[in-house]
């Protein structure tokens, strides 16, 4: 019987803008948004880049945000 | 006083006349109301991620201020009316504010929005 050794990555994801204070939000600031939504234009869960929940949050405000006054897609690709 | 900025789409096809008098409208009405302007910029000629009104891109103006509701409120209903304006949006930023104080910062982030602009 083979024992599936699961590897476990313990290596603790640190939230962005928690290590770089100087980081703002800002909805205005395309640039920074477009990491954090998918080719797609679907917001990405912070489990994958370990944002705490407090910049989650003030995160998924200014996507939407920028979404609301076309800086960002709701969905789809922008064709470039 | 509260904080606002607002960002308001001007259609594309209209002159800088046009864009202007959009402009001096918006900044006119808060004044009119005893807003003081903190900043009044023009990001120019940008892709819009939308089409809206079927069109594709879209003439931005940003407009920082203090102000009170009653002026933002007929600003924005002004802004309704007028068929040059295809899209805007308010958003408060500070609840209380003195139009002095952030005259210290001011030319550090006007100039990161420059260089948004000129992309």
């Amino acid at each position: 019987m083979v024992i599936k050794k699961k590897k476990i990555f313990n290596r603790r994801k640190v939230c962005r803008f928690c290590t770089d204070k100087s980081l703002m939000i800002d909805y205005k600031d395309v640039k920074t948004l477009r990491n954090f939504v998918t080719e797609r234009g679907k917001i990405i869960p912070r489990r994958i880049y370990g944002n705490c929940a407090h910049h989650q949050r003030q995160l998924t405000e200014a996507i939407k945000r920028a979404r609301q006054i076309a800086l960002l897609p709701y969905a789809g690709q922008t064709q470039l | 006083m509260r904080r606002y900025e607002t960002i308001v789409i001007v259609k594309p096809g209209a002159g800088d006349a046009e864009f202007s008098s959009v402009s001096e409208k918006v900044t006119g009405t808060i004044e009119g109301f005893g807003g003081l302007i903190v900043r009044n910029d023009r990001w120019g000629l940008k892709k819009l991620a939308y089409p809206i009104k079927k069109e594709a891109q879209g003439d931005f103006l940003y407009v920082e201020y203090a102000g009170m509701p009653d002026g933002v409120k007929e600003m924005e209903r002004l802004l309704r009316i007028d068929d040059r304006v295809m899209k805007f949006m308010t958003v408060k930023t500070q609840d209380v504010f003195t139009p002095d104080a952030p005259k210290a910062e001011e030319p550090e982030t006007a100039t990161a929005e420059a260089e948004e602009a000129s992309e």
